[in-house]
């Protein structure tokens, strides 16, 4: 029952968004409203299924169904294995998807009418959705990665919707530049997960390490992982891209960087929780990342006008703490934290453009509404201190000089070598030059 | 026996006879369609070989001429001429093919098909030596600010190549066919002199530097037929892979990081460029170099290596054939301002979009299933190298989006309101069929990787 349940939940996103894709290259015009209706009873089906996956799932724990199916890619001696795993990890977090997915694609129905992308928007997000189910059921970390970045490159795509202003597709390579940086971790992890630890699959790799020798190896497998989460979850010292990434459209902003693509760092981590609770150093590296991300984003939030921004720093804040709950082992509460987190950001944001309407020109609203000072830890601040923590938290404690300045020392030899090789390529023509001139007198 | 050896000859009689007439009788439109329908009849010819079961023959002259087919040669022989027909058929109303064209065709033709040092020498000379001749012609009348760096280069690379040819020649394997030269042959002194030849025709790191004088003076097609008749993987495959389990571990580590490095210098470099043009070509460039990574570590590895070369030949052929349709009506010079093109070619944005993914290891695109087999082959020879690998394709990946949002995406630098500047439909065929193949291939790679079994 569960695994056909399953097979439904990871081949409808599939078929659906191949389906949304040729029409979308075939330039086959639907109506709106046709649109909009199958997409509703779309995302109705996708939350039935996944819900019921969920009960059974819930029903069945802490047991767990392991799928194995024929190899993806097979060469010589090596496969690419299809390994599934169903638990109420990978259950709540597709029920998670699907449900906020399905209030998204209610939502940008009124939001987005008319709009010229909105065919696009809807693709891409059907692509996430088949991203978010990879990531939630694989259960090894090639495959995983594959779910990973076809999340990554959506959240690329729509973080530029508006591809005719300068702005967001700016901030959209400032994410592609943060994501790929730390994707290269997990792919790092994969890669010598296979090759130190002869497996990528997480339900065995705690077992192996018990009796692997190779401890730097192991160990750096775990730094890799933790530092492929750290950019999706936009925390230190990744964390400038997520307050820029709101540049799309809001209920995009909304399930990415409120609620799914953000959550993922913290999935992967409650993933390989067995595994990192063998290197006590990791669970305090997560907790430090964490518990300083948190305070940074606290920090900087504050000193934000822009509504968005300022969830998107809260969203940081909130994420650091899920990391420090982690390192603390408390990974069932971590996922309750999880859940509501997102939901409750999801509809923060999506109430984020209403809100600012409603404060401003509706005067009940105004009445109500008290904006309240007496419980901001800012009171524990005081003089000089205070303006100079404000002064610098305005400035986004500079991560972003900071980031650029390493950037450019790392890449000095090459900018030397670059000088070296254009004088040389000038010497060499002005050289022939003479030469060939003096054959000729 | 007779007929595949006239299968072997005929293609290359055909380019070097259709390049010797066309010097003679350049006629406009007319002969670019001719040479139009030799690269389809080409394409049909090697398909059609590539799907026969039992192709292997050799073609030997009296002399040191020495050609050979076999499973290799024939998917090399495929790909190159499906890029450019994929890269010439849509844009052929837009650009005049260049009469030395057809030059390049039959040089890489020969390299390509070549089974012994002696012709490899000749075809790999007479190819370089297309654009040696111009660039010296335009040095000599003062009409180019560069070039003298590809010619310098190569030239000092013929000496290395002729210096080869000496040992082979006292040692006796100068007309012995590739697959037949001893491992003994292979001292240092030759490891060395193949390793630059080698590297320096695939444009990687230190030998790159002529790559720079190319782009800008040449025609995009004329630049992408150098590159897909890959010398230096030809090279590398027929004659130094048969023997290289006995060659020296540091020689391996050696050509092992030099590839990486390259690829992380061209991304780099590809990174800080601000022109258009140059960006792409270091954009494939770096995907290149990363070939001889994955044919140098294990079979796995070799296999998507193998793929690999596939899809940067089509979709980088795909990508330069879409600037140029676009550069067609736009001038596009500098990189460091946003064009936004997607306004005005929304297909063209799309498929180059597409086309990038292809090539940077997106999730159901062909380069994926590539890059799992690359890394994983190579973590099994060299751990730390396999991370440098790592590195590698993050920039690549990196540098495409740059080279995409660049042209593509933000407010157009244009005042014009002109619309429907797209490509036709019926002209994007090609691009979505090669598109397809490469998508379906993302998705059931066995179907792909049970033919390049050889």
């Amino acid at each position: 029952m569960s695994e056909n349940l399953f097979l439904l939940t990871f081949f409808s996103p599939f078929i659906f968004s191949v389906l949304l894709g040729v029409l979308f290259f075939t330039k086959i015009k639907i109506p709106e409203y046709i649109l909009s209706e199958t997409v509703k009873w779309f995302s109705l089906y996708m939350a039935t299924i996944s819900l019921a996956l969920f009960v059974l799932s819930w029903i069945n724990s802490p047991s767990r169904i392991l799928l194995d199916y024929a190899p993806w890619i097979e060469v010589e001696h090596y496969q690419f294995k299809v390994r599934f795993i169903i638990d109420l990890l990978g259950a709540s977090y597709a029920m998670l998807s699907a449900a906020l997915i399905g209030i998204i694609f209610r939502f940008s129905r009124n939001y987005l009418h008319k709009e010229e992308g909105y065919f696009r928007f809807i693709f891409l997000l059907s692509i996430l959705q088949f991203g978010l189910i990879i990531v939630s059921f694989s259960r090894s970390i090639d495959l995983l990665f594959a779910g990973w970045e076809l999340v990554g490159t959506t959240s690329v795509l729509l973080i530029s919707y508006f591809y005719a202003q300068v702005q967001p597709v700016r901030h959209s390579v400032k994410a592609i530049i943060s994501y790929r940086i730390c994707d290269m971790g997990i792919l790092a992890a994969g890669a010598w997960a296979h090759h130190y630890l002869h497996s990528t699959d997480f339900t065995v790799l705690p077992n192996i390490i018990e009796h692997s020798h190779s401890g730097i190896a192991t160990i750096t497998i775990g730094a890799f992982i933790i530092w492929g989460a750290i950019a999706k979850s936009g925390q230190l010292p990744m964390s400038s891209w997520l307050p820029t990434a709101m540049e799309g459209p809001t209920p995009s902003s909304a399930i990415f960087y409120g609620a799914l693509s953000v959550h993922l760092g913290p999935f992967l981590l409650i993933r390989f929780h067995d595994y990192f609770s063998h290197f006590p150093a990791l669970l305090w590296a997560i907790g430090i990342i964490g518990g300083m991300s948190a305070i940074y984003a606290t920090l900087v939030g504050r000193t934000r006008s822009d509504a968005k921004t300022m969830l998107g720093y809260a969203t940081i804040s909130q994420v650091g703490i899920i990391w420090i709950e982690i390192a603390l082992g408390f990974t069932n509460f971590a996922l309750f934290h999880m859940i509501t987190h997102a939901s409750l950001r999801t509809w923060q944001f999506l109430r984020s453009n209403s809100i600012m309407h409603d404060f401003y020109e509706n005067p009940a609203v105004q009445q109500n509404v008290k904006i309240s000072r007496q419980m901001s830890f800012e009171k524990f601040f005081t003089g000089n201190f205070k303006k100079k923590v404000y002064v610098h938290a305005l400035h986004a404690f500079h991560l972003d000089y900071f980031t650029m300045k390493i950037l450019s020392l790392i890449s000095l030899p090459f900018r030397i070598f670059i000088k070296f090789e254009n004088k040389w390529m000038e010497w060499d023509t002005r050289f022939l030059n003479r030469l060939l001139r003096k054959g000729n007198e | 026996m007779i007929s595949r050896q006239i299968l072997i000859i005929t293609p290359l009689f055909f380019a070097f006879g259709s390049a010797i007439i066309s010097s003679f009788y350049t006629v406009g439109k007319n002969w670019q369609n001719f040479v139009l329908g030799l690269i389809g009849v080409l394409v049909l010819f090697y398909l059609g070989l590539f799907f026969t079961p039992s192709i292997a023959g050799t073609f030997s002259t009296p002399s040191f001429l020495e050609f050979s087919m076999d499973k290799f040669t024939v998917f090399i022989g495929a790909i190159f001429f499906v890029s450019l027909f994929t890269g010439l058929y849509p844009i052929r109303n837009k650009i005049s093919l260049s009469p030395s064209f057809l030059y390049f065709i039959a040089g890489g033709l020969g390299i390509i098909l070549s089974n012994n040092l002696s012709t490899f020498f000749v075809f790999w000379t007479f190819q370089r030596g297309i654009p040696f001749v111009r660039f010296i012609k335009d040095i000599r009348h003062g009409r180019t600010t560069g070039g003298g760096t590809y010619v310098v280069q190569h030239f000092l690379t013929a000496i290395c190549f002729l210096i080869i040819l000496y040992l082979a020649w006292q040692s006796g394997f100068l007309f012995t066919p590739f697959a037949e030269i001893p491992a003994s042959f292979f001292t240092w002194p030759v490891l060395l002199f193949a390793f630059i030849v080698i590297y320096e025709s695939h444009g990687i790191f230190p030998f790159h530097s002529w790559i720079h004088d190319l782009v800008g003076k040449l025609p995009w097609y004329e630049i992408s037929s150098i590159f897909l008749a890959r010398a230096g993987i030809l090279l590398f495959v027929k004659f130094l892979l048969p023997t290289f389990n006995q060659d020296p571990d540091a020689f391996k580590l050696l050509l092992l990081t030099l590839s990486i490095f390259s690829s992380i210098y061209w991304s780099y470099r590809g990174i800080l460029e601000q022109d258009v043009s140059k960006t792409t070509t270091y954009f494939y460039v770096a995907q290149s170099s990363l070939l001889l990574t994955g044919l140098q570590a294990d079979l796995t590895a070799a296999h998507g290596a193998y793929l690999h070369m596939m899809v940067i030949s089509l979709s980088g052929t795909a990508l330069w054939s879409l600037l140029s349709y676009v550069q067609h009506s736009f001038s596009l010079k500098r990189s460091n301002q946003f064009y936004g093109l997607a306004q005005y070619y929304p297909k063209l944005a799309t498929l180059f979009c597409l086309f990038g993914f292809c090539m940077i290891g997106v999730p159901l695109g062909a380069s994926f299933v590539v890059e799992d087999l690359v890394i994983t082959g190579l973590l099994e020879k060299q751990p730390y190298l396999g991370l440098g690998h790592i590195f590698a394709t993050c920039l690549n990946g990196i540098l495409f989006f740059l080279i995409f949002t660049k042209l593509f995406l933000g407010q157009s630098a244009y005042k014009q309101q002109v619309k429907n500047m797209d490509m036709p439909v019926k002209e994007i065929l090609p691009y979505v069929g090669v598109l397809l193949i490469l998508f379906l291939i993302g998705i059931f790679p066995h179907l792909f990787l049970e033919k390049i079994n050889w």
